[in-house]
């Protein structure tokens, strides 16, 4: 339930937990105050108040001293990802997130109980990993510090590199999987999942912008989702099996773009990518 | 308003059954759900006079607690019988968690129809009563978890400073809980509403408490209270942050809820 942040008039001298956020980072031992990398732009005027805890540079639309709550929300959910192994992706987890941050366990309940928001905030979290490994090796190459890979390997490790941040969660993911299909959660996780793939394409050097470019997204959303699911029951020593597996499903991608049944595939890649997440569900 | 309440205490029960024909039981079952209390949560319930969510809130943290230990036993496959045993001692007089409700109200006959409930019904672990007014709380600063006040803040003089009080006893993190009759937003139902509210209470108080005026007095402050944005506004301004409110009944009820960030 997303709620409009209040207008900029509020007093924000009220706020015990925001502003003390900055005051607790002011005591950290051996940092200056003009040192602090806490982003981009501290005024060194503002020392009295603390430096400015935001992550993005940005204070949200309140002053630009205190962090907004929507980034004490994302830092109570970082923090609650540690005890998702052990409580699962639920408002406990998020509770004992929120405790480590020395606030009360009642603050979990500014999230919907069922840990939607708390698996959406995770994705997201891999999903930018996985786009900053992407730039950096696209650097890489760019100063020609390293070879470039063909494309069948760029995907197969793009998907890897993903699926493999899946490891620490694995326990709980189907969980997570049921629960990003929940009506309510299906047009964040879509979003999430295409842009995912988007951005993979991106990186491989994909220009086209025919209809070939919904064939490709759809296709590699097939291949996605189906390794996931493999990767779910896979008990092989390092997953070895599941990377087997992806490896013939990329293959097969290569293959597909030199036949003539474009059209055809389009289709069968999305069948595909929903029955895998059909067959979670059930 | 202490007068009011002195005579409404013994039958303060029974009129509520009455008057919203049951359904203040599942008004205050919701609160209790949305609040979701884990076990260790500590909670004052303010104007809580006869326990009613006191109550509802053991109940809770009882169930929460005891689906707890069942997820621990099930880890504990592959230790040793001495451990488990121990863990389980330890456990098992800890059926709430530490969890703790402590109950304040201005009157003291609420607080003592209160107790005697409890004692009926064989409530007694982590349960505590106070004499106190919402305006002053008599408690330290960042104590509670949670903080609710179920119909009880419409008979506050002064609300600004009882939600400044909610402010000041919350720990940080913490969550502030209102249940109150509101604004009926749907013209029809607003009309059946006022028809019930002013001429069958009344005539219920008299008829079950022997009570006319008091009776009338209640459904009068009813009416007098902010609508739920002027409400919401209020909160805000002692410092709550994500204010939001949920209707229950069209309006007929709502409860409004900020977090101590």
């Amino acid at each position: 339930l997303r709620f409009p942040l209040s207008p900029p008039q509020r007093p924000l001298h009220a706020s015990a937990v925001l502003r003390r956020i900055s005051d607790e980072r002011q005591k950290e031992p051996g940092a200056a105050s003009s040192q602090f990398d806490s982003g981009p732009g501290p005024l060194p005027e503002q020392e009295s108040r603390g430096p400015h805890p935001s992550y993005t540079g940005q204070g949200g639309q309140e002053s630009e001293d205190f962090e907004s709550e929507e980034q004490l929300q994302h830092r109570i959910l970082t923090a609650a990802l540690e005890f998702v192994p052990e409580h699962g992706w639920t408002a406990e987890a998020i509770a004992e997130g929120a405790k480590t941050l020395g606030l009360s366990s009642a603050a979990a309940g500014m999230f919907h109980s069922d840990g939607s928001e708390l698996i959406l905030h995770f994705v997201s979290q891999c999903n930018t990993k996985l786009s900053e490994m992407l730039e950096q090796e696209q650097k890489l190459v760019q100063l020609g510090e390293a070879e470039k890979k063909p494309m069948d390997q760029f995907l197969r490790d793009a998907v890897e590199a993903r699926l493999r941040m899946l490891i620490p969660y694995i326990e709980k993911w189907p969980q997570a999987l049921s629960i990003l299909l929940l009506p309510h959660n299906i047009p964040s996780s879509l979003n999430l999942l295409t842009s995912m793939i988007d951005d993979i394409w991106h990186y491989a050097g994909d220009q086209s912008t025919d209809f070939n470019w919904y064939t490709r997204r759809a296709v590699l959303t097939g291949v996605y989702n189906t390794t996931e699911l493999v990767m779910l029951q896979d008990s092989s020593p390092d997953f070895e099996d599941t990377w087997r597996f992806l490896e013939n499903r990329v293959a097969d991608v290569m293959n597909m773009g030199s036949t003539a049944n474009q059209v055809q595939s389009t289709g069968e890649a999305l069948v595909q990518g929903l029955m895998g997440a059909a067959v979670t569900v059930s | 308003v202490y007068q009011v309440f002195e005579s409404v205490a013994k039958k303060y029960d029974v009129m509520n059954d009455s008057m919203t024909l049951g359904i203040h039981r599942v008004w205050k079952d919701i609160l209790v759900h949305k609040m979701n209390p884990s076990p260790g949560t500590l909670l004052l319930d303010v104007a809580g006079g006869t326990g009613d969510i006191a109550f509802r809130f053991i109940n809770y943290v009882r169930a929460a607690r005891e689906r707890q230990l069942q997820q621990k036993l099930r880890h504990h496959q592959n230790l040793s019988w001495q451990e488990i045993s121990e863990s389980y001692q330890e456990d098992k007089s800890n059926s709430l968690g530490d969890s703790q409700v402590v109950v304040c109200d201005i009157n003291k006959e609420m607080l003592k129809v209160g107790k005697q409930k409890a004692q009926h019904l064989g409530y007694s672990e982590g349960l505590s009563w106070v004499l106190g007014n919402a305006e002053e709380l008599p408690f330290d600063d960042d104590k509670f978890d949670v903080y609710t006040i179920a119909f009880g803040i419409r008979n506050v003089t002064r609300i600004d400073l009882a939600l400044q009080e909610a402010y000041r006893v919350l720990k940080p993190g913490g969550r502030f809980l209102c249940l109150e009759f509101s604004q009926v937003n749907n013209p029809l139902l607003s009309r059946l509403y006022d028809l019930y509210s002013f001429q069958v209470i009344p005539v219920l108080g008299e008829v079950i408490a022997g009570d006319w005026k008091s009776y009338q007095y209640l459904v009068e402050s009813i009416r007098r209270f902010p609508p739920q944005e002027e409400f919401k506004a209020m909160i805000e301004d002692a410092g709550f942050f994500k204010v939001d409110y949920q209707n229950l009944n069209f309006g007929i009820v709502a409860i409004h809820s900020g977090f101590k960030l």
